[in-house]
């Protein structure tokens, strides 16, 4: 017995050296970046570091933010979902095709678009547990579905005029704060909190790791995924309607692109595109500093265009920096 | 005669492990050294410091006399070092032919690939490895495992390889293929070539090796002829102690039947299997890799459910529709591939252990901490498993302690049935014996079990009953201390007939 | 024995020749004659010259860059931000071409700058060990925000004489017509007959493997991205050469059609299968039933519902495929 003690207990310095401190790690550093980055945009710009402004920016991030929820969970999972775009603009049409062209009250509209953003979610998710098809092939294919029939159903006309109360979802304020950040922040509570610590959030990392183990543990791996995608549909859906709220008009085109702008923020956030790794916390912190950095170098005169090269450089800058701090820590297979 | 191959002084350590530490090794043509350890005792960096994909070091590394360094795997084969790994190496979608000479392939005079000259001199070296079995336009993909093994000696040999060294090669094969491999080892020795073997079981080392190498815990132990030294020697040698029994079966009380399968169909592979499992009982069930073992243990346990057939847990007749329901009714299954199926590499040992039992350690949804880590500590102390503590991750543990690991996971299901597939394979002499030790105690508390293994021995000691698989059926029954290791094989055997298909 | 095994050796070449044959290729063949002959029938206008020639001439270059776009996929990859490469290609050509430089150099400039890019790209990738669906998203942000910001989407015109390449003509075949099917040609070829090709299968189909058989992956991961940024340098000259005008944006969706056509024509989404000939009907059949749509009176607002829907139908109809291969052996 005494034969085997000994490598055991030699690789156990190994592990006992790297296990818990990775995953501080890349929170800690988002946390300083954005310590860092708030501090320079403050100095800069006296416009930026006033309540104002900061409540604004959280109105504009809250589609983003809502959807990077079940994407946290998605790409824990192994999972990615690039149609997320797609589904925001398929619903945000639906909304105003129920409720002007089909006659609908705009409730009954809002309730056939979240149910229509779940399906289209669901159908997702069985393309990929069903039918076994690659997550980044499926969604490649599905965003081009469901933006496909946004464009074919709305014939590239508009809906406007939509009632007060339905505006206050986007525009409106509760107790001086944006009445949707309410919404995103009771999100992020709840998907912290199933993510970090219940059954459920536990499956999907285990799933994420290593999917046959899960499976031969008997965890219902097919089933969690097709709730995570419907999930993901059913946010987009959301979304949508915040969205559609907030900028009093519906076209076809809305939320494309988006997907690019969710997926940094997680991947930012520290989740891992390769599964198993990563916390919603992690995911808001990409969210906030992703979008004060627009909110920066718009002030500082930047055009909004030239933001999202800041949005892709950004990604991959992250994911470079990660890399090379795994691979210093010397983690072996 | 001087070694092709010889190794110095070789040390190689990880961040936190000392891998190596000053071992010597060399080849000579035209002999078989056996290469032994438990997992764990640094085989495998030895021989991928060997194939170049480490650099050691410290340490010389001459080929031919002459000093050499390798940075990578082109060097090695460069120098006719050639290796087949455990995990074979070949591109599913290209040809046999393709696969053989990927990398080196015959050119024509203006550069391009000689496709007809690339596809006769694969046949030529197959043929030469009497291997005629096989297309050589066939894409790798449509191969079985032992053909696609044969394969990858046939890659080497384009090599003009030198040195061959082989990783475990038997470790998937079936006893038919096991003797061809055989076969084509002495031609290749006979030949010149100098062959590393790396092998748990101790009867290959016997049948194949000119000379036996033995590491213990990253260091040379010794190296002996095989003509002149014994299995417990070898045994000795490599835990440090001499092992009296290796299969210490306690008699234990035998039960009502806990499982009883009536003719159970899966197509392709089961094709109508009863059998009957009763507490306290062990059921050992032999058969050749392909003869359907595996794929009747997943169709209970409901990986892949029946297609027909009947199923009855302690009387009740029960359909098992998945992992989850057969998990519900008191199923535990304990994986062949204890890697891919059994444990999470990255996750930590208590997360491992609760993984069959979040139900139960998350009632509500919201995992219990507290009741996690005590079962974990439980299966440690229980198991005898050695790590530092709950939180550490299961890929840092050793191949045994993994698959104790596993063990402890399925014991906290508290289940009536244990299903293990190949609870021993790849797993060091020790944690082995720990093992079946636990097995045994485990029947004695009035546990059924029911054993899936390749390992005649173990199937001998550890079993009260043995069931013979072969072409999706049972076809012999033995009570325990009735057979031996050769009515077992023969059974097992009885039509010479490549499992072909199944296998693949 | 050698020449017994060689004799059964014959036949199944011929039988692979057979299987190829009654592969995606003739399937994606077929689909297009019968789309012709239907919609031919519905509306015979379908069939008019100039209709015709707007199919193959309008999106030669899409089938060009679905080429570069499967050699990505076969090895294991994917590009997504082709689309904005071949807008800031097609916008680089025509500046270049206004501000005076030789109508040479504003054809060579963008296909050497595409390559450059995607070798960038593809360093990311294989060097750095960034997931190429990160690297290119990315990359698709930086390109097209850039573009946008630089040029505010102005149009190019004025552009010099015999700057328009894609509307010459060699022989009576339009340049574009040549070009898609010379590299369709040289491309099937290099990959099936050369070691380099092969090796991106290899890579491609076990990595691992190709790693320890010292096939340098990194290296034939570059490569792959350099060749491919080869032919999306071609794709955006002849894009950005089809018109008098050039509009300096991104080409909505485009990289979209590039990968359906990849994808569609056979080109397995995991990596180690695929073959160009069919990426090139594939983009042939996509253009086809885009400008279909008009012709039997449905909106062409519709033209990408029909792109998911086809790619979902192969992909499925592969791994249906793969499975039941699986099954019968």
């Amino acid at each position: 017995m005494a034969a085997t003690t000994t490598p055991a207990a030699a690789s156990t310095t190994a592990s006992r050296r790297e296990g818990p401190r990775l995953e501080i790690g890349q929170e800690l550093i988002l946390l300083v970046a954005l310590t860092v980055v708030i501090g320079v945009l403050a100095l800069t710009s006296e416009r930026f570091f006033t309540v104002e402004n900061l409540l604004n920016q959280g109105r504009l991030l809250t589609e983003v933010g809502l959807i990077a929820l079940p994407m946290t969970f998605i790409i824990v999972t192994g999972g990615i979902d690039l149609s997320v775009g797609s589904i925001m603009g398929l619903c945000a049409i639906l909304l105003g095709y129920g409720w002007k062209n089909l006659g609908l009250p705009l409730e009954l509209a809002i309730l056939l678009t979240l149910l229509v953003g779940t399906a289209a979610g669901f159908v997702n998710g069985l393309v990929v547990t069903r039918m076994g098809v690659p997550p980044l092939i499926a969604t490649i294919a599905t965003l081009a579905l469901y933006r496909g029939l946004a464009e074919g159903i709305s014939q590239a006309r508009s809906v406007r005029g939509y009632p007060d109360w339905f505006l206050a979802l986007g525009q409106g304020e509760l107790l001086g704060v944006p009445s949707q950040l309410w919404l995103l922040a009771f999100a992020i509570l709840a998907f912290g909190i199933v993510l970090a610590r219940t059954r459920f959030g536990r499956s999907l990392y285990a799933i994420g790791h290593n999917e046959t183990a899960a499976r031969f543990s008997g965890i219902p791996v097919d089933g969690i995924k097709l709730a995570i995608y419907a999930l993901s549909g059913f946010v987009a859906a959301l979304a949508a309607c915040i969205f559609v709220s907030r900028v009093s008009t519906t076209r076809s085109d809305m939320g494309s692109g988006i997907e690019l702008d969710v997926i940094a923020a997680v991947v930012l956030g520290g989740t891992s595109i390769f599964g198993g790794v990563g916390t919603i916390w992690g995911t808001v912190l990409g969210v906030v500093l992703i979008q004060l950095l627009k909110n920066g170098l718009a002030l500082t005169g930047v055009k909004g265009d030239a933001t999202i090269v800041v949005i892709g450089t950004v990604l991959i800058l992250s994911i470079l920096i990660t890399n090379l701090l795994q691979r210093r820590k010397g983690v072996e297979g | 005669m001087q070694p092709i191959l010889d190794l110095q002084d070789v040390s190689k350590s990880f961040p936190g492990v000392q891998a190596l530490a000053g071992v010597r090794f060399d080849v000579r043509p035209g002999e078989v050294h056996a290469l032994m350890g438990e997992n764990g005792a640094g085989k495998s960096t030895l021989i991928k410091i060997m194939s170049g994909v480490y650099e050691p070091d410290t340490g010389i590394m001459r080929v031919d006399g002459r000093e050499v360094r390798f940075t990578g795997p082109l060097d090695a084969q460069r120098a006719g070092i050639a290796t087949v790994h455990q995990e074979l190496q070949l591109f599913p979608e290209l040809t046999v032919a393709e696969n053989v000479f990927v990398g080196h392939a015959p050119r024509t005079a203006w550069g391009g690939i000689g496709w007809k000259a690339m596809r006769e001199r694969a046949a030529e070296i197959l043929a030469s490895l009497d291997i005629h079995d096989l297309d050589v336009t066939a894409p790798v993909s449509s191969l079985s495992v032992a053909n696609r093994q044969r394969v990858e000696i046939a890659k080497a040999l384009s090599l003009h390889a030198r040195v061959l060294v082989m990783d475990e090669p038997t470790a998937a094969l079936t006893e038919a293929d096991v003797e061809r491999l055989f076969g084509i080892v002495r031609k290749l020795r006979d030949r010149g070539v100098g062959v590393v073997y790396i092998s748990h079981r101790m009867a290959e080392i016997f049948a194949l090796a000119d000379r036996v190498t033995v590491l213990r815990d990253g260091r040379y132990v010794g190296t002996r002829p095989a003509a002149e030294t014994s299995e417990g020697e070898l045994i000795a040698m490599m835990v440090g102690r001499t092992i009296d029994q290796l299969f210490p079966k306690l008699e234990a009380r035998i039960g009502p039947p806990v499982l009883e399968v009536r003719d159970l169909v899966r197509a392709p592979v089961v094709k109508g299997v009863s059998l009957t499992v009763r507490t306290g009982e062990i059921v050992g069930l032999a058969g050749l890799i392909g003869s359907g073992r595996s794929e009747l243990a997943q169709a209970i346990f409901g990986i892949t459910p029946a297609d027909s057939g009947e199923i009855r847990l302690e009387g009740r007749p029960v359909r098992i529709g998945s992992a989850r329901e057969a998990k519900r009714h008191g199923i535990a299954y304990v994986p062949e591939d204890r890697g891919s199926q059994g444990i999470v590499r990255a996750m930590r040992i208590d997360q491992n252990v609760s993984m069959a039992v979040l139900d139960r350690i998350a009632p509500k949804g919201f995992v219990d901490r507290a009741a996690e880590a005590a079962l974990a500590r439980d299966a440690i102390a229980r198991f005898n498993i050695r790590a530092w503590g709950i939180r550490q991750l299961v890929g840092k543990l050793s191949g045994g302690n993994q698959q104790k690991v596993v063990l402890g996971k399925w014991l906290a299901t508290r289940p009536k049935l244990l299903i293990m597939d190949e609870p021993t394979r790849g797993i060091d002499v020790g944690a082995k014996a720990e093992i079946h030790k636990l097995m045994s105690e485990l029947a004695a508390q009035g546990l059924a079990i029911l054993m899936i293994s390749s390992e005649l021995p173990e199937v001998l000691g550890m079993s009260d009953r043995i069931l013979v698989m072969r072409e999706g059926r049972i076809v012999a029954e033995f009570v325990r201390g009735q057979a031996d290791q050769e009515t077992i094989a023969h059974a097992m055997m009885q039509v010479q007939r490549e499992p072909e298909g199944a296998a693949a | 024995m050698t020449s017994a095994t060689l004799a059964r050796s014959r036949p199944s070449a011929f039988s692979g020749l057979l299987r190829r044959l009654s592969s995606q290729e003739t399937l994606l063949l077929l689909a297009l004659v019968l789309l012709f002959a239907v919609v031919g029938a519905i509306n015979p206008r379908f069939l008019a010259e100039r209709n015709l020639e707007t199919i193959f001439l309008g999106n030669a270059y899409i089938a060009i860059a679905a080429i570069g776009m499967s050699l990505v996929i076969i090895s294991g990859n994917i590009d997504v931000a082709v689309g904005s490469l071949i807008g800031v290609l097609a916008t680089l050509s025509g500046s270049i071409a206004v501000a005076g430089w030789p109508v040479w150099a504003s054809w060579l400039v963008p296909i050497l700058a595409g390559m450059a890019a995607t070798s960038f790209m593809g360093f990311l990738t294989a060097y750095l060990n960034i997931p190429s669906i990160v690297v290119t998203l990315g990359m698709l942000s930086i390109l097209k925000g850039g573009l946008i910001s630089v040029t505010a989407g102005a149009w190019i015109s004025n552009l010099p004489e015999g700057y328009g390449l894609a509307q010459m003509e060699l022989l009576g075949v339009p340049v574009p017509i040549w070009a898609m099917l010379a590299l369709t040609a040289a491309a099937a070829l290099w990959m099936r007959y050369t070691a380099l090709g092969r090796s991106i299968y290899a890579v491609g189909g076990n990595p691992e493997a190709a790693r320890l058989s010292g096939i340098p992956r990194r290296r034939t991961i570059m490569l792959v991205f350099l060749i491919h940024g080869l032919f999306v340098g071609i794709a955006a000259v002849l894009f950005a050469t089809q018109l008098s005008v050039i509009q300096s944006t991104v080409p909505p969706g485009l990289e979209l059609t590039i990968i359906t056509a990849a994808v569609v024509g056979g080109v397995s989404i995991l990596g180690g299968t695929g073959t160009v000939v069919g990426s090139t009907l594939a983009a042939i059949l996509l253009a086809a039933i885009g400008s279909s749509l008009i012709f039997i009176n449905v909106s062409p607002y519709w033209i990408r519902a029909v792109q998911g829907v086809l790619i979902l139908v192969t992909v499925l109809a592969d791994l249906w495929r793969r499975r039941r291969h699986r099954a019968v052996r």
